[in-house]
């Protein structure tokens, strides 16, 4: 197929599969335009699947921008409509804390504005399906989580719900699919086609395939996020940004069922948070100017993360940290303003004036709100296109799977799984759950347990890769999180690639080749927090890997 | 303390995995009394049933199997062109590698097969041909450069956890090296729930039942191509090498079978590591279990899980991450004496770099694929394997280091971590022992 050129027609083309790009292709596809989303890499490869997995209702930027914050919540409250699975409550402390022995009436004064500012965001919870604060004395606060520091003067709890960032991304793009949209993964849009002051389609080409071909429409719009700025200057428009780099880092395992809120070196809110089998620490918040696709996180940032949560609860440092992770935020570009302060509200840019009329560029925003912000370009799009469509009904038509939320231990005893292998599957797959286990109904050998940290059975690997848009093995890193767990790959990866390769018709050396690939992209998340058995964990996997497998 | 919790001896080896066992062996066959203390069963029981000493590092690609330099040939060229590696530092007594790994190979010969000089190139579960001067019994008749005919790579139609065609394609890749043509086929096994769902160490079990082997043979026997030559099965076949499991399917299909190599959890290694217990209480060497740590060495001695133990010499065979002879808390150190880790590979083999406390990430390079320091780090030593001190000087006259505490080679980039285990375990035993190398 290399070398064939091809040319279609839609209504609109979507950069980026991120969540935004998702988002709008499915916004698009459910009004009745005909779509094509194009993703360079994979489906939530960039931001959105390197976010802190929440749909927090924004306190943060409640002083700043209480507009933000009542998006968010009413939209996190949509989120949990559409996809009830892919949620789960997180209970946050803000423990009350003093560097001297005893509190000084600004230390209380401090905590007392914490407590009415919890209680404003109270007014915010309702929103999205949340429990109001507490206060805590210390007491309560260290009979629930005893791993705190000694010396703390009590706590407010509030609630927030955490979420699968990257399967939230997929369903989106599964849905726009449904309704008719074509997506297409690893395949990146060279340049825009521009005729008479105005952008006719993208130019595309597949980087596995090799195939390329050019995509005509009448808006196109740009979700590429942090690559923006440089897609932007290389087709000859400006997309204005502040690029953050956001790092985090996974323990192996969940340190705690509540999020603890701290105070890092420099005064800077982070947390530690159990979410989902591990718990992670965040966040990192840069200017960066540098490629996208070249990042690693340095030794300093791992440290800065591990000293801000290790003031709050020391025994962080005795952890195992399994890896860091990182993605570019994209917020607004202002001048003058430090990174925390920036808003996170978000932007569409039109690129008429730059002779490029029908380009929208889509700039800032947060994973919390990716639905509303979504509606808002979908809104912008079908205005320049100026076609009658259906109402956006996005925050009321399930995400695939979301219907309903299967009872796990049913599912287990009909289907003759362990209850805590149905419950991941009814995590990740809603009610699609069922689909999922009628493949091992068929075939015992399916519910071959592949992995023993995810709880991932041979029947699901198979049927993502029949149905979530699988082209690589390490996209089953974003699917269910095939080797991103603490043992890093050492039992799953070979058997999970053998069930993946007969789904997808590989042969033994591309077996091989997507193999390789999905370890390398695990050793770059692993190699800046290489410490303590984690060192252990990484000399196994070499030696089965690299000495064994020749990889 | 009570005098009956204290033990005099003449040699503490510390570690029990295939260094610390060859130590304490050798120190015993030159007749010193030894003590062995492990913390944990060695990590030894997670070998994949190679002994892989070295592999030639001059050969290129496409060099046939049969024109590649003997083991003891590839470890000088190794030694020739790693200076941080511990070949380099024992050059000057290579000569003894060979008697080192029969040494080894011999006391172990209940499940290890004698050993060629050559290397043997083996399958392993990813479809690479993988290379070691010695293997498990069940091997041997696996060895891609013996194989005269078509080699039958077999799965089990009823578990996913093998894809024979992934296994033979690593035999595919090397058919112009000399590999045979392989085939792979699909035996009906295991078909039903409880064998589908079997871990390595069930499947092992269930082959040993009387009738099952003859039955996987049977089966074998009728998918069998023309010219079949050999059979390799996944690594499952027994726990308990007097069940004869790949004997007596060979009985039934009539051609040898052999195991492929294994990756993790290892039945071939469980084996072996059963085999190194049995033969260390065959020869008298007394196994405490206990973590040694913060000790001071020979001088004062050395508190084992409720006893005391008064040794001359000390074999310091603790392994590295895995062993946790070498441990990373914020800086790279030596567990048991807290002794400097100055060793390592490429710009770290140089002694002068400090490079302990260096953030991780900057040890190690972004191609997995390249040897990495970081893994590579561990206790530099001299020629009679005593560790030294920033300055070259030996720390302890009466402390020898061996195995993977020694820095300087990555063994899974390089292939010889077993074969370094091999030599530094024998030679430190013997020089433990007291007697001249």
């Amino acid at each position: 197929m290399a070398g064939a050129a091809s040319q279609e027609t839609f209504d609109v083309v979507v950069l980026g599969g991120g969540v935004n790009g998702a988002g709008v292709a499915r916004d698009c596809a459910m009004r009745g335009l005909s779509v094509l989303l194009l993703e360079k890499q994979d489906l939530a490869s960039g931001a959105s699947g390197a976010s802190s997995g929440m749909i927090h209702g924004g306190i943060r930027y409640m002083t700043s921008d209480r507009r933000v914050t009542a998006l968010a919540s009413r939209d996190a409250g949509y989120i949990r409509r559409i996809a009830p699975h892919l949620t789960f409550r997180i209970p946050f402390l803000i423990p009350f804390a003093t560097h001297r022995e005893e509190a000084t009436l600004l230390d209380r004064l401090t905590w007392y504005a914490t407590e009415v500012y919890v209680g404003t965001y109270d007014l915010f919870q309702p929103l999205k399906g949340g429990k109001p604060s507490a206060r805590l004395t210390a007491e309560e606060l260290y009979a629930v989580e005893p791993s705190l520091r000694p010396g703390l003067h009590g706590a407010v709890a509030l609630d927030e719900w955490g979420i699968d960032g990257q399967r939230l991304c997929l369903l989106n793009a599964l849905s726009a699919a449904a309704h008719g949209a074509e997506v297409r993964t690893w395949t990146e849009a060279t340049g825009i086609v521009r005729e008479a002051g105005r952008v006719a389609g993208v130019r595309w080409r597949d980087a596995l395939t090799g195939e390329h071909g050019e995509a005509r429409a009448g808006v196109v719009v740009n979700a590429t996020g942090g690559w923006s700025p440089r897609w932007g200057k290389s087709n000859g428009v400006v997309v204005p940004m502040r690029p953050g780099k956001g790092v985090h880092l996974s323990l192996d395992r969940r340190h705690g069922n509540y999020g603890i809120i701290c105070t890092a070196v420099d005064g800077r809110q982070m947390f530690l948070m159990p979410h989902e089998m591990e718990s992670i620490i965040g966040t990192t918040d840069d200017d960066y100017y540098g490629d996208p696709d070249d990042l690693d996180a340095t030794a300093e940032e791992v440290e800065y993360l591990v000293e801000g949560v290790a003031s709050l609860v020391p025994s962080v440092r005795q952890s195992r940290i399994t890896r860091a992770w990182w993605g570019v935020r994209t917020t607004i570009y202002e001048y003058g303003v430090e990174e925390d302060d920036l808003s996170r509200d978000h932007r569409i840019l039109d690129h008429a004036a730059e002779g490029a009329a029908g380009l929208l560029s889509f700039v800032g925003g947060k994973l919390a709100s990716y639905r509303a912000q979504s509606e808002d370009v979908t809104d912008r799009a079908v205005a320049l296109l100026g076609k009658a469509v259906l109402p956006c009904r996005t925050h009321e038509e399930p995400l695939p799977g979301g219907d309903e939320v299967p009872v796990p231990s049913e599912l287990a005893e009909r289907h003759g799984v362990a209850e805590a292998i149905a419950a991941r599957l009814v995590y990740r797959h809603g009610s699609l759950a069922r689909e999922v286990l009628r493949v091992a109904d068929d075939d015992p050998r399916m519910k071959l347990v592949v992995c023993r940290d995810e709880g991932i059975i041979a029947a699901e690997v198979a049927w993502i890769a029949r149905h979530e848009r699988v082209r690589r093995l390490q996209d089953l890193r974003r699917r269910c999180r095939l080797a991103v767990g603490g043992c890093g790959g050492l039992d799953c990866a070979r058997p999970a690639a053998q069930v993946a390769a007969r789904e997808l018709g590989w042969s033994a050396d591309q077996l091989r080749a997507e193999l390789a690939d999905l370890l390398e992209v695990g050793w770059r998340e692993r190699r800046p927090v290489l410490d303590g058995w984690q060192l252990a964990e990484e000399e196994l996997l070499r030696a089965v890997h690299r000495g064994l497998g020749g990889l | 303390m009570p005098s009956s919790t204290r033990i005099e001896c003449d040699v503490l080896v510390i570690g029990g995995g295939m260094a610390g066992a060859t130590a304490a062996l050798a120190a015993r066959e030159a007749g010193a009394r030894v003590v062995l203390a492990r913390k944990a069963p060695g990590s030894t029981g997670l070998s994949g049933g190679a002994i892989s000493v070295a592999e030639d590092p001059a050969s290129m690609p496409d060099t046939p199997f049969a024109a590649r330099s003997g083991v003891v040939e590839s470890a000088r060229r190794i030694a020739a062109t790693r200076p941080g590696h511990p070949y380099r530092v024992l050059r000057g007594r290579l000569d003894r590698l060979w008697n080192a790994v029969e040494f080894a190979t011999g006391q172990l010969s209940s499940v290890l097969a004698p050993p060629s000089g050559r290397n043997r190139w083996l399958l392993t579960p990813f479809g690479h041909a993988h290379a070691a001067a010695a293997c498990a019994r069940t091997m041997a008749s696996g060895d891609l450069a013996e194989v005269r005919g078509t080699l039958v790579v077999c799965g089990f139609e009823g578990h996913l956890g093998w894809d024979p065609w992934l296994v033979a394609s690593g035999a595919e890749r090397v058919r112009s090296l000399g590999a045979p043509e392989a085939r792979a086929v699909l035996l009906d096994l295991f078909r039903w729930e409880d064998g589908a769902l079997a871990r390595p160490f069930d499947l092992a079990r269930m082959l040993e039942a009387p009738g099952a082997a003859e039955e996987a043979g049977r089966m074998l026997r009728k998918a069998l191509p023309r010219g079949a030559a050999a059979a390799v099965f996944p690594p499952v076949l027994g726990l308990d090498p007097e069940a004869r499991v790949p004997e007596r399917i060979a009985a039934e299909a009539g051609i040898p079978v052999a195991e492929m190599l294994s990756d993790l959890p290892s039945v071939p290694g469980l084996r072996l590591h059963r085999a190194i217990e049995a033969r260390l209480a065959a020869a008298g060497v007394e196994v405490l279990q206990g973590e040694v740590r913060a000790a001071s060495g020979p001088d004062v001695p050395a508190a084992v899980g409720g006893r005391e133990v008064a040794a001359r010499n000390w074999v310091l065979a603790s392994g590295r991450f895995v062993g946790g002879g070498i441990e990373r808390r914020g800086a790279l150190m030596e567990s048991v004496l807290g002794l400097p880790v100055l060793a390592s590979e490429g710009p770290f083999a140089d002694p002068s770099v400090r490079f302990a406390g260096r953030p991780p990430a900057s040890l190690t390079l972004r191609d997995s694929r390249s040897p990495q320091p970081l893994l590579a780090a561990g206790l530099r030593v001299d020629e009679e394997l005593h560790p030294l001190d920033a300055e070259g000087r030996t720390i302890h006259e009466r402390i020898f280091a061996a195995g993977a505490v020694v820095g300087g080679h990555d063994p899974a980039s390089d292939g010889t971590g077993m074969g370094v285990a091999i030599f530094t375990g024998w030679l430190a035993g013997r020089a433990a022992a007291g007697r001249a190398p």
